[in-house]
């Protein structure tokens, strides 16, 4: 079976080629039915139980010292890398929103001018005579404009 | 530890090394040798340069109504090579945008065949169109934006405007000559983009500069109605062309220019349309005619001792000049000066120019600003064509006391008659709200103009004037003078029986708020004389314009505004020309005259009919005699009139007689009295 660990073995046997031919001899020499050994069958592994239900662990405050101090280095390395990061997250986060506040600007004069377009084109001088002529306006007489005080057209009444 | 996991953990640590020093070599190859490369292929997928549009400045007329705006427009294109099928993508787009698909097909293929990667498919499409085409969300279309030009109000005032091309480069009128302020300069923003394609940083890299809106001194009102009335009576009179200018003489704002035939901007110019895009009012000189005798008169009034009653010899309607017989309309013996103008008599124009003299003619002509261009933002006008003294021949100053041998532009005479209602002053022009008014020049002396002002006054009140049926004004006083020149045919090298028909006047008379002169090419018959075609123009366009302006009223409204049933409605009358004199302006020595003139007697009918009113001889039913016209009298002859006729009558200010009630013709009930107001 070719795992990680023999596959290191024959970069790592100096002469690898050699062990081979040693096993092909050896296998040779063996009983063919015999089962082969698995790899490191030679490792023999057993659990020692030991119980430490009754060892009590004594305070130490160098490592309460130092846990504090693990967790006051975290929280300040924490600040420090949120407080680095926040300015280019809410620059990222305004740099949305302006690209959205753009497009909604130009968005607006679009409507704005082509609003102003159709405001002029209401307001035309033949749409107006048009419109008057339809309702029948006609000119004022002459007479029927009167200029008060000054010269303002606010200023001016139609006589009936 | 096993030696063999010793060996083991080397190899692994060998291994790691050579990984991360593959890696470190394929970053240094990334990062360093090919970092150029690489920073550019990103900033091409993550950044894009957005172009900011500068729009073409609006033009507005004086009272900020625009008569001409852009307004941003999509454009589709497409690279040939990333189009997965040509027939499905012609249909699609063609459909859409209503093209024609085989054509399409066509293109993209003969596009596709030469390896070009951008074809425009259709520019400047509709807001329907694009969102249409957007919601198909295909990868393939891409939009541009661009810039559309549009004329709200068509016509109105299109020669003054112009019109743009496709890439909205001005190619007449303000467009044209004004297209460095207009054209604005387009600026880039750099914008990087998510992964979505939503920008969320940018820069900008050159700022917008928009176009400059243009505001001109044209009121749009004033406009519509000057093109109205234009295109009207050119219509009723069958003409080829009309010109109109009005001009307010105190600051030389142009109010309107209206030309007749006219086009619309918004359309791209038509095969045969050129004709109809030039500005005839500034690019095409005539011949005046009477209208010019203005410029005689009150050149005689400065550098003689002629005076509007100073009588003179009328030659009894022919003149030898020089060997070169010239005849008038009509037979006159002698006339004073101020009725030469009313009744537009030639022969008399002609003996003033000649008390005038050629240089101080000559002198005049160029200080009223003929000759020379106005210095207006309009392409291609002309100067006029004053011939040089030095070309001039003995008859020369004949022709050119009365309008001849002289080429001037309707412009060029409105400005030239804002002489004489400033009060004598050459003021320039102006279309633009925001150029400063020029300093005015004096040309004449106030007591000159205003003599002058009397007048033209007279030619509109008088009954006997040329202008009077025509030009008369209700509720304000007018003043003005006619002209018909006959059009001379080059290629028969004759003048021909059409007329160039005008009238150049103002109103009021004693403080003009607008100065008017109207053109009519190419009218025919006594129909087709100045008075009864450009006079009325300038009648409905004055009082128009007079209402628009807000000037007050110099005169109560008593009148009809057609005038007394005694204004003779064959006021006009031309010269005998000839048929084959050469044209003036190439041959000197050879003018011909054309002019407007009053049919002779015809103002004795007024008092023939007082004289049958009072002698009981007509409608004796009434009690009363019947009221002579008194305008343009004096108080003198007012109270001289009045007492012959046994008629009472109240006055009212001072100068001339310029309106009264009841009008001429009524008979008047016993014990009422007629009022008669004056003014100067």
């Amino acid at each position: 079976m070719a795992t990680l660990a023999t596959i290191m073995d024959r970069f790592t046997t100096a002469n690898g080629a050699s062990g081979d031919s040693s096993r092909t001899r050896v296998m040779e020499n063996e009983d063919p039915f015999e089962v082969p050994q698995f790899p490191n069958e030679d490792v023999y592994l057993y659990i020692k139980h030991i119980d430490n239900s009754r060892v009590l662990r004594e305070a130490d405050p160098a490592a309460r010292k130092v846990c504090w101090r693990l967790i006051g280095s975290s929280f300040a390395f924490a600040v420090l890398v949120i407080g680095l990061l926040l300015p280019s997250l809410n620059q990222l986060m305004a740099g949305y929103r302006m690209e959205a506040l753009r497009q909604e600007r130009q968005r607006l004069e679009l409507d704005r001018a082509s609003l102003e377009l159709a405001e002029t084109r209401l307001l035309s001088p033949a749409r107006l005579e048009e419109l008057a002529r339809m309702q029948r306006f006609v000119d004022p007489a002459p007479e029927a404009v009167v200029y008060l005080d000054g010269n303002k057209s606010d200023q001016i009444l139609a006589k009936k | 530890m096993n030696p063999l996991a010793t060996r083991r953990v080397h190899m692994l640590v060998r291994v790691a090394f050579v990984w991360a020093a593959l890696i470190a070599a394929r970053l240094i190859q990334l990062q360093v040798v090919q970092h150029r490369q690489y920073a550019q292929l990103a900033r091409d997928q993550q950044e894009k340069l957005e172009e900011i549009k500068a729009p073409r400045g609006a033009i507005l007329d004086r009272y900020g109504q625009r008569l001409a705006m852009s307004l941003p427009s999509e454009s589709v294109c497409l690279d040939p090579l990333r189009v997965p099928d040509f027939a499905v993508a012609s249909d699609i787009l063609a459909k859409v945008l209503n093209l024609d698909s085989r054509d399409l097909l066509a293109k993209l293929k003969s596009a596709a065949e030469n390896r070009r990667g951008f074809l425009w498919v259709k520019r400047k499409i509709s807001r329907e169109e694009a969102k249409r085409l957007r919601d198909l969300n295909l990868e393939w279309i891409e939009f541009r934006t661009e810039s559309q030009r549009y004329y709200p109000n068509r016509s109105l005032a299109a020669h003054v405007i112009g019109s743009v091309d496709f890439e909205e480069d001005g190619n007449g009128g303000v467009e044209q000559s004004l297209n460095d302020e207009l054209q604005g300069h387009a600026g880039e923003v750099l914008v990087t983009e998510d992964v979505q394609k939503r920008g969320f940083a940018s820069s900008m890299q050159r700022q917008a500069q928009p176009g400059q809106d243009i505001r001109l001194t044209i009121d749009s009102r004033i406009q519509f109605v000057a093109e109205q009335e234009l295109a009207k009576m050119v219509a009723q009179h069958h003409a080829k062309s009309g010109s109109l200018v009005a001009m307010d003489p105190r600051t030389g704002d142009v109010l309107a220019m209206a030309n007749v035939p006219t086009f619309d901007p918004n359309e791209p110019p038509k095969h045969g349309e050129m004709a109809a895009r030039e500005n005839l009012a500034v690019s095409a000189p005539f011949e005046p005619g009477s209208v010019y005798k203005v410029i005689t008169l009150s050149a005689a009034l400065e550098t003689t001792r002629l005076r509007p009653e100073s009588m003179i010899n009328c030659g009894n309607g022919s003149i030898n000049l020089f060997g070169r017989i010239i005849h008038d309309h009509s037979r006159y013996a002698s006339l004073s000066m101020a009725d030469v103008l009313a009744r537009s008599s030639n022969i008399g124009a002609i003996n003033i120019g000649l008390q005038v003299g050629d240089k101080n003619l000559y002198q005049y002509i160029r200080r009223f600003g003929f000759g020379k261009k106005t210095g207006l933002p309009l392409p291609g006008e002309s100067g006029g064509m004053v011939r040089p003294l030095r070309v001039w021949d003995k008859s020369s100053i004949g022709s050119v006391a009365m309008g001849h041998e002289i080429g001037v532009t309707a412009l060029q005479l409105a400005q030239a008659c804002s002489v004489i209602a400033s009060g004598g002053f050459l003021i320039k022009p102006r279309l633009r709200m925001d150029a400063p008014v020029a300093t005015p020049v004096r040309v004449l002396r106030p007591d000159t103009a205003i003599t002058m002002r009397g007048m033209m006054e007279g030619v509109v009140i008088k009954p006997y004037g040329t202008g009077h049926k025509y030009a008369r004004l209700l509720g304000y006083t007018s003043a003005g003078k006619t002209g018909t020149g006959q059009i001379y045919d080059y290629k028969l090298r004759q003048y021909t029986h059409l007329y160039n028909a005008s009238f150049m006047g103002f109103a009021p008379v004693t403080n003009p708020a607008i100065v008017i002169v109207v053109t009519i090419n190419g009218t025919a018959g006594t129909a087709g004389y100045g008075g009864p075609t450009s006079a009325p123009v300038f009648r409905e366009v004055a009082a128009a314009g007079l209402r628009f302006m807000d000037v007050p009223k110099d005169l109560p409204e008593m009148l009809s505004p057609e005038g007394s049933d005694q204004a003779d409605d064959n006021d006009v009358a031309i010269a005998d020309l000839g048929s084959s004199i050469p044209p003036p302006l190439v041959q000197a020595g050879d003018a011909v005259a054309a002019d407007d003139r009053p049919v002779a007697s015809a103002n004795n009918a007024l008092d023939q009919r007082v004289l049958l009113a009072r002698n009981g001889s007509a409608q004796q039913d009434f009690a009363g005699p019947r009221v002579p016209d008194f305008q343009g009298k004096t108080v003198r002859g007012v109270i001289q009139q009045a007492a012959a006729l046994g008629i009472p009558v109240e006055f009212t200010g001072s100068g001339v007689a310029r309106a009264q009630a009841p009008g001429p013709g009524a008979i008047l009930p016993s014990g009422s009295w007629v009022r008669v107001q004056f003014g100067r």
